[in-house]
């Protein structure tokens, strides 16, 4: 019927809100996400016209409703805690424990030493034995770490990349040895190397054969585990390392299609692993973009399998992932504020729908979580599954106004990421290129920023602080004991087995690896058997691949952007040339990790922040022994050394380094230190000659303010 | 004895923290340093001549460091001591940088027979640092027989870094096609050999062919002196021992032809005049009578009262006699 049409609900809704603001534009209740998504006060019907396949139901193309068509209704969503400490005894017992109070699946953190392929009696590794997780040496350490658990009925993920084939081994020994046969295996490899060469940095070997092994791996499980899942894609340490959603996403997707080709081009049919490749995401503070993030994951997923591969079986399409709740938004100050984080992050990703969950413990900003904080951590999962109703209905989020142009968005904001991954001929060839790492940086150098201008709140830590700080009970690890106990264990076992067998299985292995023909897997089996170690397994492929050494980039000019004209920075560039004028050079600082711990996601950010100030940085390779990083800072002539520490070995090292520099005659060289440290470490670290401490979250102009004092101080002394 | 007299008998027996100190001296912008800088590049003595220098330059992302690295270990197997200078932007805002070459030359970094050092460019143009000739002059007397001086790929450093070195390596990128045919002319005629990089196993036909037909330009621009082009990948290795020999090649037909020793002594030349002229630059602004003199006189150029030229040397004329005065 002709006449005036009725006004649409955002015609409606414009003109109420202009009254509300007294005539203001409601434009400007517009919000600029990180991701670049401008988010309007209000959705309306009239945003859900573009988007297709709205009405599909959950378990049906394109799977954005869910995987499975009844979700939790007929299935809660898997409580699939992260843990591994020091030992595998002390960690089998709490496994037993978390089995035992409600936690359904196992995961295993491994320590440094053993992601990065090395036995815990080798020289480098001396720091890092059994800190951030549980050290593994051989298939009888896994043997305990599974003990009294029966394997056949309960799924393991383990977390493990750079040593995967001797880890794999050893567990699929430990499980045949307790007489479960293969094919009843279920759990879940990460065997992800894509994102270690592009953020975690635990990897062993160069790109080429390390995609090698990942194919190696999901050929034999393919084959010989049809219940396993040979890989875990994950974005969640690219979040950890700055990512935003929509890079998170984007990048993901884009190493599955890496993977699919790679095990492609083993004569594999595509439906014949599809179905047993599986996601792993972080979900952050971003409650909203999370949900939308893990719906159009899987959307987009379908798509894109369709789209390249027309696989025949739709389990092919579908998008199954694991989440945890992000470790990078857990603060040190205020801690208990991290349980209230953690509870709404794990229900972002129970309403994205995830297939299981890991929840981090509030202590995890200070140490590894201890007994009560895994407790607690356990059980926000346990409220959610049991007391908040959360299961009883499937995808409560679809046909939201909102959420589905949400998705929508984001979904096509990765699709443009992943267009620019696939134009520079894949994901592999895009890392070499280096492109992902600086598009993650550069947005991790942004959230830095934004957070120590106090732009993004953070309750705690940039504003409401607390008068002051709870005491809490922290887990400590004493390196010394279990290093000593892992020592004496290789000696028996090696004294014990046939050194011979050993040998002949090490030689099949490298053959294999030198020939690139036949399965590398198997022959890590084979060699597990007879006894051969993690370390010993390892180096006999790195014997024919070489370990890689990756490169150190990080941005420039993006922190000191979010300072333009600001008064705090104008200060501090200002004494920066001063102290120019003095030294008759730019303050000129080494920035090194020091061990096994690959995570540079800090060390980067503070290099950038500090040249953007005025400062020399050096960058220092990742990996180094105190004896290494001495040197550098010798031959460069640094006035400071600023060590970042993620994961407990600073306690034996930065000693370590103080007392080599001193051998150099370079004792003064001031050393700093950075990133989680008890605040009981602290005494011993000062004892030793360390000059400055700074806890995670410290602001940057802060951080530079006192690195300035510390230099102005021994220039006028001088 | 003096602490430069001390400093340099330090460098010369082998002292690593004594050559990383010598080079902060050197590379100091204090005028106090300055002196003492001088009394010890007098106190090192002559300038090597066995020692060979390499320039290595290249577009960003060429893979420059990766084969300085594989080329430095394969000379250190040969029996050399190896030292790299790597020369890293300085931002024009902050003034600052960040130095990443350790990253990138790992294997090198961890060798007892080699130095690596990173220096900021400090906003000098060519994209090498100020102190490059005179740290190459320290790092030869320390006993480090080849030395590679490794600048930022921007246009200019190709040249600048061809009057410190004795051979100038440009590494391209192989299967970057356009870029080859497009390359600057300046970049190309400095350039004494030519090594495209990653030619890793399937780049490996690719990268033969650009060769071939920057061989065949070559040939036509260059006339009788056709640099060497070669094809390696720094990252298996496949052909870096060839141009190692091929670099070892050209300095030894350069010594016998005499074109090593008479490089060497028009970059004498160029050293100097470019120090004679940062001193000139320094006068005028470090000393007030100078400043307010040279204000003056640009003053009446400006108006139109003199010319150019000759307001330019009558200030000259005035001035210099009362230099030390």
């Amino acid at each position: 019927m002709p006449g005036t049409p009725k006004p649409s609900t955002r015609e409606a809704f414009l003109a109420l809100a202009r009254a509300e603001l007294d005539g203001r534009d409601p434009d400007t209740l517009l919000t600029q996400t990180p991701e670049g998504i401008a988010l309007r006060a209000l959705y309306t019907a009239e945003d859900l016209h573009r988007i297709e396949h709205l009405a599909a139901s959950s378990g049906q193309y394109p799977f954005r409703r869910g995987p499975r068509a009844t979700m939790y209704t007929s299935r809660p969503w898997t409580i699939r805690q992260y843990a591994g400490f020091s030992t595998a005894e002390e960690s089998n017992a709490f496994y037993k424990r978390g089995l035992a109070a409600g936690q359904r699946g196992l995961s295993v953190a491994f320590d440094l030493a053993t992601h990065r392929g090395y036995d815990s009696d080798h020289p480098r590794v001396s720091g890092d034995v059994g800190k951030a997780g549980v050290a593994i040496d051989s298939v009888e350490d896994m043997k305990r770490l599974f003990d009294g658990i029966p394997l056949g009925s309960t799924s393991v993920s383990m977390t493990m990349n750079g040593a995967v084939l001797p880890i794999l081994a050893s567990y699929i020994v430990a499980a045949e040895e307790q007489g479960v046969p293969l094919a009843k295996l279920s759990g879940t490899i990460q065997n992800d190397i894509l994102k270690e060469l592009m953020v975690r940095n635990t990897y062993i070997y160069p790109p080429a054969p390390s995609m090698r092994i990942v194919a190696d791996i999901i050929e034999y499980a393919t084959h010989h585990m049809p219940r396993y899942n040979s890989i875990s894609i994950s974005g969640y340490h690219m979040q950890e390392a700055g990512a935003t959603l929509d890079l998170e996403l984007g990048f993901t997707l884009a190493d599955g299609l890496e993977y699919i080709r790679a095990a492609l081009s083993r004569g594999l049919g595509i439906d014949q692993f599809a179905p047993r490749l599986s996601f792993f995401f972080a979900t952050g503070m971003n409650f909203f973009m999370e949900i939308a993030k893990l719906r159009a994951a899987r959307a987009l997923w379908a798509e894109l399998v369709q789209e390249c591969f027309a696989p025949t079986d739709s389990r092919s399409l579908e998008l199954r992932t694991h989440c945890q709740t992000s470790g990078v938004s857990l603060t040190a100050q205020d801690p208990l504020n991290n349980i209230v984080r953690t509870t709404i992050e794990a229900l972002s990703a129970v309403l994205g729908g995830t297939q299981s969950l890991h929840t981090n413990a509030y202590d995890e900003a200070l140490a590894l979580p201890s007994e009560r904080s895994a407790r607690i951590a356990r059980n926000t999962q346990l409220i959610l599954q049991h007391e908040a109703g959360l299961t009883q209905v499937v995808d409560p989020w679809g046909g939201s106004y909102f959420m589905e142009a949400l998705t929508q968005e984001l979904s096509d904001r990765a699709r443009a990421v992943i267009a620019e991954v696939e134009a520079a001929g894949g994901m592999a060839r895009a890392i070499e290129q280096g492109l992902p790492k600086r598009r993650i940086e550069e947005a991790a150098a942004r959230r830095q920023a934004r957070v120590d201008r106090g732009l993004d709140v953070i309750v705690g830590v940039n504003a409401f602080q607390a008068p002051e700080e709870p005491a809490l009970e922290l887990r400590v690890v004493d390196g010394h004991a279990v290093l000593d106990a892992q020592r004496e264990r290789l000696r028996e076992l090696k004294e014990k087995r046939d050194g011979i067998a050993v040998e002949a299985t090490l030689s099949a292995l490298r053959e294999r690896a030198r020939s690139g023909l036949g399965n590398l897997l198997s022959a890590a089996v084979a060699a597990v058997r007879v006894r051969a170690t993690v370390g010993e397994i390892s180096a006999a492929l790195a014997d024919i691949f070489g370990r890689y050494e990756g490169q150190v980039h990080t941005v420039q000019g993006v922190y000191g952007s979010y300072y333009q004209g600001h008064a705090e920075w104008a200060a501090l560039r200002a004494r920066v040339v001063l102290l120019r004028e003095k030294l008759g050079r730019n303050p000129r600082i080494l920035m090194a990790k020091l061990g096994q711990d690959g995570h540079d996601r800090g060390a980067k950010v503070v290099a950038s922040a500090l040249a953007d100030l005025g400062f020399d940085v050096d960058l220092g390779p990742l990996f180094q022994t105190p004896a290494e990083v001495a040197r550098q800072a010798v031959d460069n002539d640094v006035h400071l050394v600023g060590i970042s520490t993620q994961a407990g070995a600073h306690t034996m090292l930065v000693p370590e380094l103080i007392q080599e520099l001193a051998k150099l005659g370079a004792a003064d060289v001031r050393v700093v230190c950075g990133g989680i440290i008890p605040s009981a470490d602290e005494p011993a670290l000062f004892a030793a000659g360390v000059s400055l401490v700074f806890g995670p979250a410290s602001k940057l102009p802060e951080v530079a303010a006192k690195l300035l004092a510390l230099l102005e101080h021994s220039s006028e002394a001088t | 004895m003096t602490a430069a007299l001390k400093l340099a008998e330090a460098l010369r027996s082998g002292e690593r923290r004594a050559l990383a100190k010598a080079i902060t001296l050197v590379e100091s912008t204090r005028s106090e340093e300055r002196d003492l800088a001088e009394e010890l590049l007098a106190a090192i003595g002559a300038p090597s001549v066995r020692s060979f220098r390499v320039g290595v330059t290249g577009v960003p992302g060429a893979g420059k460091s990766t084969l300085i690295d594989a080329l430095g270990c394969h000379a250190l197997a040969a029996g050399s001591r190896v030292a790299v200078l790597a020369v890293d932007p300085s931002s024009r805002q902050s003034g600052g940088s960040v130095l990443g070459d350790k990253t990138r030359m790992t294997r090198l970094s961890a060798e007892p027979g080699a130095f690596i050092r990173p220096s900021p460019t400090l906003g000098v143009l060519g994209g090498t640092a100020r102190r490059t000739p005179e740290v190459i002059l320290l790092c030869e007397a320390a006993g480090y027989d080849l030395v590679f001086v490794e600048t930022v790929g921007v246009g200019q450093s190709e040249e600048h870094v061809a009057n410190m070195v004795d051979c100038v390596l440009l590494v391209q990128l192989s299967g970057a096609g356009d870029e080859v045919s497009s390359m600057k002319r300046g970049v190309l005629e400095a350039a004494d050999m030519i090594a495209f990089n990653k030619a890793d196993a399937d780049r490996a036909p690719a990268a033969n062919a650009e060769a071939a037909s920057l061989r065949a330009s070559l040939s036509i621009c260059r006339g009788a002196r056709v640099p060497p082009v070669l094809v390696l990948s720094a990252l298996t290795d496949a052909g870096v021992e060839q141009l190692l020999a091929a670099l070892n090649d050209y300095g030894a037909v350069a010594r016998q032809d005499g074109s090593f020793l008479l490089r060497r002594i028009a970059q004498r030349r160029a050293w100097f005049d470019s120090a004679l002229e940062e001193g000139l630059r320094e006068l005028f602004t470090r000393r007030p009578d100078f400043a307010l003199a040279r204000a003056a006189a640009a003053d009446s150029v400006a108006i139109g009262a003199s010319s150019a030229s000759s307001a330019a040397r009558r200030l000259l004329t005035e001035l210099l006699p009362t230099v030390r005065g």
